[in-house]
């Protein structure tokens, strides 16, 4: 035994080199904030709430700059190589934080409203941050999975945080029973790859592939298959999606925000770095290329079409955002069927995935923010006529469903447009042809919101007497806390309209100049 | 100075824009704020229009082939660079836009009383995406340009349309994406294509039309994706039978809408396919010659039958487009010197004459509150000079001689005659069934007895309106006297883009057709 470890391990790998300690440091302050809040929830609740708020947004503020300066640092292994702070990494981390400080922001008035002050929420969100930030920068299938449940134990927690509101807990029920068996699919592969490479470490797993190209053996596909599939029902892709709509429906808004964002962006970060280790596109024998492409097509077909003619039918807004961001997934998947092959890898996948964050994240807070108490009032009806009560909010939520649906000038067209290009040179024309048709079905959906707010007369009576309020009310509506308030009003809090505010500016940003993102992204991917 | 005209068009294209941008900051609260708004959305569009007179006054027929031209990288690992330029083609469509927007702003200032700003903001917005898609060299940039002018369109159909607006809005904007986004993947693949034969990324035309596609056969790759692309244009010109949203988009749209519509937006496809779908692929484009002959001629006939039996007036010259744009859909595809130069001078006469129809039938609108041509009779008696100039309208419009329309229609005819003379007859009929609806229509309503009493009451154009019609009442006759004016910076562009097309042209036509027009329309005003 003493043998075995001694030559498993080795010892220079285990110590912590300067680098390797400022890789670690973004994980390291969340780590430490995220345990400061913890402690700062034994205040008095007057005291704690506004406490944990603060300490939150300070984690995340420091994680993010820690991330941000080692986003251009080379690659370092850490942890006899079962972590890697790489570019990547960082880049997600960025976006996980950033999702999750919008989230935030988003949520200080929501929880109010909701009668929900309770500190410990922050406190998940920040757990819940850390799982995705480990999950990205995992170099080992162990790792990553215990990152995977640390993400997605708290993010039950999340859902049903709404405890008195019996879909909330149908949701997260639903979503715990659905998720461990995905886990322990995930597991299991993981298993088996690990029997058939001898390695749980992901670029041990790739040199073996590459070697053993010609002769890949059964358990390592099964083993590939049910890690992929572990994935796609992480990100809810078809065939795997039948969790997702009722779980965003039921989970409190800013928390399906962050699902759709945060938690969509880490699995399909770690899925793209397994995805690779598993030699998709370099190396793999070709039968089992062409069997996880052409799956993979179909999935990613299936998604789009079934995702986009769903959202169709739907007249809720949360429930039609929850199909389109399947719909997403489908777009995504696209991207990472294409990765492999053309000049720009994965960096399309990631660009979109900046951006999808971005405005996505935007519109559920903008619907929480219009939602009433337990998430009702987010129907197409109650949006009628809301340009002319508040205009800014119908700007802001037109610039995110135009974004959705890839119009130009908006994030949304360059990220489709890379993504899609990409898919071309990939030799995916038919592919491309398809998702480009479903995109155009989605535009419907998309525009169907616009048209309610700006050309619809208001219909809900309660809602008549409220005089629109740009942003320079904000201030006044945001101090009453009163439920009767919430249920006749929208209050224009400030924290939630700097997040969307700031969620507008990049979108359109990003549609006009993107360049310095896109080189980021680029940057991200040539460390993978 | 050499700044300022290095950067006209860029200046030209992003001035309505930042003008809407100041517009949004004005006070909106009472009348006479409301009249100020809508008279700096005017200001701002004559000043636009001036300023593309210095275009005019710049460009040099026998030049480079795009002048004025500005580049700047915007996404070079894509080769997609902010890239502009004009030739003669885009010289007039560009002024056409300039000419166009401040007629439909002046006469919005009776009809639109709601959310004012909005509504030049989005008038002001759609301004910079047409020049911009007008004189946009980069594919990337184009599209781009294309699209957002929809997201304008859609708000000025949906919120200040008439009953049906939102259902109208809706099918504009999803008919006109269907074809963009085939034709977006058309454009990766090009790029695609420039970069496997080039070894670099360039998404500009003038580098796109040096690719070697293979191009023989029904479904060859240049087949297939000038199918692509002609599928966006034709929807957007509109040609049958993708042109049903047309009737919709019109009839409910407001008067400035329509106008727009009609006067720019739908020259978008007929420009389309001279700038882009042409000479990327000349084989395919001979390929499919006959196919959108045809549909051109059915077009015509088709939309003039449909025409006939509208009881709505807006409706009638809704389908009338269809029938006129079938014309610009046979002469570019004629091929030839004369039906191109046919083509690109119906787009103008179509801008200014069926822009002036819709500013009629907006006008009597908002005096009688209604369309239908039964309510109407005898109009000649109450409003005079509303007659004359609806008169004048309607001879352009079914291209009496001296005015523009006959210009247009008889190039593309004798264009088409080389091509294909049946294709010449069918649209021959059609100049008839032309006249046919056109002055049963006028008859109806401007003639006989005045059948209701209500209509006594009308009054007739007062100030505003005349200065709104003049100058494209003058227009029609300046361009049906005074071809030459505008072929002389036109000419050489269409050489240049029939060579770029690989199409042989016959020279002694051209000729006798070109001393044709010098001699017995103008010859004079050039000399």
């Amino acid at each position: 035994m003493e043998n075995f470890t001694s030559s498993w391990i080795q010892t220079d790998l285990l110590s912590l080199g300067a680098s390797q300690v400022k890789g670690l440091m973004p994980y390291f302050w969340m780590i430490v904030g995220t345990l400061v809040a913890l402690m700062a929830c034994l205040f008095k609740e007057r005291l704690s709430n506004l406490l944990v708020f603060s300490l939150t947004l300070i984690t995340l503020v420091v994680g993010f700059m820690t991330s941000w300066g080692l986003v251009w640092t080379e690659s370092v292994p850490i942890f006899n190589a079962m972590m890697v702070s790489d570019s990547f990494s960082h880049l997600m981390n960025l976006v996980f934080i950033s999702a999750a400080g919008i989230t935030v922001l988003g949520s200080w008035a929501y929880l109010k409203k909701e009668g929900l002050t309770y500190p410990e929420y922050y406190v998940l969100l920040l757990f819940s941050t850390i799982g995705m930030m480990l999950m990205v920068s995992a170099q080992d299938l162990i790792v990553l999975f215990i990152a995977l449940e640390l993400m997605s134990l708290t993010v039950y927690t999340l859902v049903a945080f709404r405890r008195a509101d019996r879909r909330c807990n149908e949701a997260s029920l639903k979503y715990f029973v659905l998720g461990g068996a995905a886990s322990a699919i995930l597991l299991y592969g993981a298993a088996l790859i690990y029997g058939a490479t001898g390695s749980t470490q992901l670029p041990t797993i790739l040199s073996m592939v590459q070697i053993d190209a010609g002769q890949v053996s059964t358990v390592f596909m099964v083993g590939a298959w049910l890690v992929i599939a572990g994935f796609l029902f992480k990100v809810a892709s078809v065939p795997f999606h039948m969790w997702m709509p009722d779980v965003y429906e039921g989970a409190p808004m800013p928390i399906t925000g962050f699902m759709t964002t945060g938690l969509k962006a880490a699995s399909f970060a770690a899925f793209a770095r397994v995805f690779i280790s598993l030699g998709y596109g370099q190396g793999l024998s070709d039968y089992l290329q062409v069997h996880i492409h052409d799956l993979m097509w179909i999935c990613a077909l299936l998604t789009m079409i079934i995702g986009n003619l769903i959202a169709l039918t739907q007249t809720n807004l949360k429930r039609m955002l929850a199909y389109s961001s399947i719909a997403h997934t489908g777009y995504l998947m696209v991207g990472m069927i294409a990765g492999a092959f053309n000049d720009h890898g994965y960096s399309p996948v990631i660009f979109y995935l900046m951006t999808y964050s971005i405005m996505n994240i935007g519109a559920f807070i903008l619907l929480a923010m219009i939602s009433k108490r337990f998430d009702v009032g987010a129907n197409l009806q109650d949006f009628s006529g809301l340009a002319k009560r508040h205009p800014w909010l119908a700007f802001s939520f037109s610039v995110f469903m135009l974004s959705m649906a890839g119009i130009p000038p908006t994030a949304g067209f360059v990220a489709k447009y890379l993504l899609f290009y990409a898919a071309v040179q990939a030799g995916e024309v038919v592919l491309v042809i398809l998702s480009v048709l479903c995109s155009a079905i989605s535009v419907y959906y998309y525009l169907r919101v616009i048209l309610v707010m700006y050309m619809k007369e208001s219909i809900t009576p309660s809602m008549e007497g409220v005089p629109a309020s740009g942003l320079s009310e904000l201030s006044s509506t945001s101090s009453g806390s009163g439920v009767g308030v919430a249920l006749s009003s929208i209050r224009e809090t400030p924290f939630a309209v700097v997040a969307v505010g700031l969620m507008v500016i990049l979108t359109i940003q990003l549609g006009v100049l993107p360049q310095q993102w896109i080189e980021i992204a680029k940057q991200a991917v040539s460390s993978l | 100075m050499a700044f300022f005209s290095d950067q006209l068009l860029s200046g030209l294209i992003f001035l309505p824009l930042v003008w809407a941008l100041i517009g949004l900051l004005f006070p909106a609260s009472s009348e006479s704020q409301k009249k100020w708004i809508s008279i700096w959305a005017l200001a701002g569009s004559i000043l636009t229009f001036l300023l593309s007179l210095g275009l005019y006054q710049g460009y040099m027929p026998q030049g480079l082939e795009f002048q004025f031209k500005e580049s700047v990288e915007w996404l070079p690992f894509l080769g997609i660079s902010y890239s502009l330029g004009l030739d003669g083609i885009s010289l007039w469509l560009v002024i056409l836009t300039t000419l166009i927007t401040p007629i439909v702003i002046l006469a919005s200032f009776s009809s639109i009383k709601t959310e004012v700003k909005k509504y030049y903001f989005f008038i002001l917005t759609l301004e910079t995406a047409m020049l911009g898609a007008f004189v946009a060299l980069d594919i990337f940039l184009f599209y781009i340009f294309w699209e957002v002018m929809l997201i304008p369109m859609y708000f000025l159909i949906g919120i200040w349309g008439g009953k049906e607006r939102t259902f109208a809005a809706m099918k504009f904007f999803l008919y006109t994406i269907v074809g963009s986004l085939l034709m977006l993947v058309a454009i990766f693949y090009l790029i695609y294509q420039h970069q496997i034969q080039f070894g670099v990324y360039s998404a500009s035309i003038l580098d796109l039309v040096r690719l070697q596609l293979p191009g023989s056969g029904w479904f060859s790759t240049q087949s297939l994706l000038f199918l692509a692309f002609a599928l966006a244009f034709a929807i957007k010109v509109p040609l049958f039978p993708l042109h049903t949203w047309l009737p919709d988009a019109h009839v409910q749209a407001p008067t400035a809408g329509s106008v727009i519509l009609a006067g720019v937006l739908l020259k978008m496809g007929g420009y389309g396919f001279i700038r882009f779908a042409f000479p990327l692929f000349p084989e395919a484009v001979l390929q499919y010659q006959l196919v959108f002959l045809i549909l051109g001629a059915i077009a015509i006939v088709y939309g003039a039958w449909v025409a006939m039996i509208q009881p709505d007036v807006k409706k009638l010259v809704a389908y009338s487009s269809v029938s006129h744009m079938g014309y610009v859909i046979i002469g570019l595809f004629s091929l030839n010197t004369i039906g191109v130069t046919g083509s690109i001078y119906q787009m103008l006469n179509h801008g200014i004459s069926t822009g002036a129809l819709f500013l009629l039938v907006g006008m009597i609108y908002e005096r009688a509150h209604t369309r239908q041509i039964s309510d109407f009779g005898g109009i000649t008696k109450i409003m005079p000079l509303f007659a004359l100039a609806f008169m004048i309208v309607t001879l352009s419009s079914i291209a009496v001689p001296g005015t523009n329309g006959f210009v247009g229609e008889f190039l593309i005819l004798l264009g088409t005659w080389q091509a294909n003379s049946w294709i010449a007859v069918i649209g021959g009929l059609g100049v008839i069934f032309g006249a046919v609806y056109m002055l049963w229509m006028f008859q109806r309503v401007m003639f006989g007895p005045v059948t209701q009493e209500k209509l006594r009451g009308l009054s007739d154009l007062n100030l505003r309106e005349g200065v709104i019609l003049l100058p494209l009442i003058f227009l029609i006759f300046f361009m049906g006297l005074f071809p030459n004016f505008f072929f002389s910076k036109m000419d050489a562009s269409v050489q240049r883009f029939l060579v770029k097309s690989r199409v042989q042209s016959t020279p002694s036509l051209e000729r006798s057709a070109f001393s044709f027009n010098k001699e017995l329309l103008n010859g004079k005003f050039h000399q």
